[in-house]
């Protein structure tokens, strides 16, 4: 049955194709090479590659249709008006097609979707095209890999970036490739970074007005991290921002993190390893995992900066460490520091900030809705900031056990309940402008904390210690809504496995988040209970999205399972919609 | 067998001279060559390490299928003698970075055939016990092993492979990372050992040794 239905779409679109060329008089074409033009035509079904503008990026929030930024929109809302698939029919909700990869291993994509057509990575930087209501291929492109790649906790790519005819692709080798979105043919390709030393691509890119914006992987192995941005057009560099600044990563010697904990640092001994004089800058990591939201109007990129290297021995990189697990605010157009808020100085813990900034309006402490922005703490917490100078308005209610927070590492290991992936580790939190809640996928890991002193290993990862399990402590994981305006947590639903790939929010007032063991569910946005879920086979691990094509909502999500926590590979997108 | 590592080095340097096209542009060609000029200068290798990197002496690594990068930086570490090993030390002192690359790349190329016990003549494949696998498998999963060795222990960049592994080397390892006789590791095997009892490292073995 299905079958059929393929080979009738097909003889239409043959029907189309054939009328078109006629009708622009190009059958002149076909007489050079008949078979490779039909071969080149063919998987142009019912929807082809449309050119992304800007005006279209800018609007994105508003475009119901597609999904065309990596987090939906220069805010990161992951927030889709689309409200056809709703509270009231989600129950009906079921796969349209499943779109397999030839790559079984670990997938955090957020596809892309553009008019029709959806652009989704794998593991080791393959990118595929496909029709977005079909399934059907378009085209398939995979990285040529550099014969030296560094990189932790998995060989995942997170999606890519689109504008105008072009895909931007952060890869492994630390290249930065634009590829024609019609074809998937590389245009050009930009060395970011030297692999040798630890540098590798994961996150989407952001694109904006002919830059395309990138960070850096590698605070495991004592990089210095940077977000970058780069000319669109022809791939020249034309900024860089360093997350470990020049002179000052001393910061302030903060004795309590940002929600008022004192860290138990010792000050005088680090102030006495600093005396030394000893440079630790050019390894002190600062990687920037995730896609920087923008403010189109105050022209300002903020992003989060990952953990100070090595993660757990800090006794040879003195002070805070800045900016690394901070959040910070920079010019967009030059690259310029313009604030940063750190939550944490001086981590031994890995627990850095990762998950990526949403713009969002929200109460100050007056009650006065100002401009802010939100990020999703490996600590459990959300932190809501003023935007224009990045101070804190309010951290939510504590989303998972802060039990020995925070016990400082050693030799044997010590215990604390917020495990090193978080809280929130990468994954993307949503909000929704209906519920003013922000939605937030934790892992709930009680660990123990290992130190090891170590010296720069060049290039080979460097943890300073480890962090492990506890065999008789229970793992799973929670969804929780937290309303920004009070930090009060809305509702929370439990889930029996931590919770690692991100959230999105829709219009109809659905959040959908999947699970390690395959399931992928949705929830009421407003309280929290489970409306569906469907078993997919494999860890679904990565963040949803959802579009409109040919006036119908599909909801897709890819199910490749997970390296760092281990959950079940598998290669696939499913995509779901309502019954006809 | 070839007694002298550096008449390997002198056949690479001809194969790279002579070969049409230079090496540095093209990536599949550069690794067909490496890989080749590998290949004669593991005959010196042999002896220990099996002529495929399958070693039957089961107290040396296989290095088939291993990583590049993780064969390549331990050649490095061998010959800086952040690792030591008496045998290992005298060869790779006289190891140039060229040799190690193409060792590497030849050793990577080739396909592991399973972890074996006792050595020589009576070496037999290696039956792992399942009540051991399980339990390797559950410390394995506590230790959060995978987030680094891939899953399964395929291994990825400098972090090796090790499954399929000879139980008789991974036992060797883990005590050598665990009483700080081995130290190139940059401290993240020796966090993890530190706290890995004589037992669970027998049961990861048999864990290994069954992937």
């Amino acid at each position: 049955m299905i079958a059929s239905n393929q080979d009738r779409k097909r003889f239409l679109s043959w029907g189309m194709v054939l009328a078109s060329l006629a009708l622009t008089g190009s059958c002149a074409t076909m007489s050079g090479g008949g078979k490779e033009s039909a071969a080149a035509a063919a998987p142009a079904q019912s929807h082809e590659v449309r050119s992304v503008s800007q005006q279209m990026l800018n609007a994105a929030a508003d475009d119901e249709n597609n999904w065309i930024h990596p987090n939906k929109d220069y805010t990161q809302t992951r927030y889709s008006k689309a409200a056809q698939i709703n509270t009231g029919n989600v129950a009906k909700l079921r796969p349209a097609f499943v779109f397999q990869t030839a790559v079984v291993e670990s997938m955090e994509t957020s596809p892309i979707v553009v008019d029709g057509v959806m652009f989704l990575t794998t593991s080791y930087d393959h990118v595929y095209a496909a029709d977005a209501a079909t399934g059907q291929e378009l085209w398939h492109y995979k990285h040529p890999m550099g014969s030296t790649t560094t990189f932790c906790c998995g060989p995942n790519n997170r999606g890519v970036a689109v504008a105008g005819n072009k895909l931007f692709l952060g890869t492994l080798d630390a290249k930065l490739v634009a590829l024609d979105s019609k074809t998937g043919k590389p245009i050009w390709t930009a060395d970011v970074a030297d692999p040798e030393k630890g540098y590798s691509e994961t996150m989407a890119p952001a694109v904006i007005d002919g830059k395309v914006l990138i960070g850096t992987n590698g605070g495991e192995y004592g990089i210095r991290g940077f977000v970058k941005a780069y000319d669109a057009e022809t791939g020249k560099l034309l900024w860089t921002f360093y997350t470990i600044p020049d002179r000052g990563s001393e910061g302030v010697w903060a004795t309590a993190d940002l929600t008022g904990r004192d860290m138990h640092r010792n000050i005088a001994a680090e102030k006495a390893q600093l005396a030394k004089g000893r440079k630790f800058e050019a390894t002190l990591g600062g990687g920037v995992w995730m896609t920087p939201a923008v403010d189109l109007k105050s022209r300002t990129i903020f992003f989060v900066v990952g953990n100070p290297s090595p993660d757990l021995y800090g006794a040879e990189r003195p002070g805070d460490n800045l900016y690394t697990d901070a959040m910070v605010a920079v010019d967009l157009d030059s690259g310029a520091y313009k604030w940063h808020s750190q939550y944490i100085a001086h981590d031994v813990w890995d627990l850095d900030a990762a998950s990526p900034p949403i713009l969002v309006d929200a109460k100050d402490k007056d009650g006065n809705v100002i401009p802010a922005v939100i990020h999703g703490g490996k600590t459990g917490h959300v932190y809501v900031h003023d935007r224009k100078d990045g101070k804190l308005i309010r951290f939510s209610e504590a989303m998972v056990p802060q039990e020995g927070v925070w016990t400082l590492p050693t030799p044997q290991g010590a215990r604390m309940a917020l495990g090193a992936n978080g809280g929130v580790e990468w994954s993307p939190m949503a909000f929704s402008p209906k519920t003013n809640f922000a939605y937030a996928v934790n892992l709930i890991q009680p660990m123990t904390y290992h130190v090891e002193a170590t010296a720069y290993p060049d290039g080979k990862l460097w943890l300073g210690g480890a962090f492990k399990t506890i065999p008789t402590e229970p793992q799973t994981g929670n969804v929780t809504a937290v309303d920004v305006n009070t930090g009060k947590i809305a509702w929370q639903a439990k889930t029996d496995q931590p919770m690692i790939g991100g959230i999105s929010a829709t219009g109809g007032d659905l959040v959908f988040a999947g699970e390690g063991n395959g399931l992928f569910k949705a929830y009421d946005a407003k309280t929290g209970k489970v409306l569906w879920s469907f078993q997919c086979g494999a860890g679904v691990n990565a963040p949803p999205v959802t579009y409109i094509v040919d006036g119908k909502q599909y909801v897709a999500v890819a199910a490749g399972g997970n390296t760092q926590i281990n959950f079940k590979r598998g290669n696939s997108v499913f995509v779901f919609a309502l019954p006809e | 067998m070839s007694l002298d590592p550096r008449r390997g080095a002198v056949f690479a340097a001809l194969l790279v001279v002579f070969m049409p096209g230079g090496l540095a542009s093209q990536v599949d060609n550069s690794q067909q060559v490496q890989i080749e000029a590998g290949r004669k200068k593991a005959q010196y290798c042999s002896g220990c390490h099996g002529a495929d990197g399958n070693s039957e002496l089961t107290d040396y690594p296989i290095l088939a299928g291993q990583t590049t990068r993780y064969t390549y930086l331990q050649l490095k570490d061998y010959k800086s003698g952040r690792r030591t090993d008496d045998m290992m030390n005298a060869v790779a002192a006289r190891l140039e970075k060229q040799d190690m690359v193409d060792l590497a790349a030849y050793y990577a190329a080739q396909r592991p055939k399973g972890p074996r016990f006792q050595a020589g003549e009576a070496s037999l494949p290696f039956k792992p016990d399942p009540a051991r696998v399980d339990a390797g498998r559950k410390k394995s999963d506590e230790v959060l092993c995978t987030m680094c060795h891939l899953g399964e222990f395929a291994g990825q960049n400098e972090v090796p492979r090790a499954a399929g592994q000879h139980p008789e080397y991974v036992i060797k390892e883990l005590k050598a990372f665990k009483t700080g006789a081995r130290t190139n590791d940059a401290g993240t095997m020796s966090s993890v050992s530190k706290t890995l009892s004589d037992e669970d490292i027998v049961n990861l073995a048999h864990y290994l040794a069954s992937l």
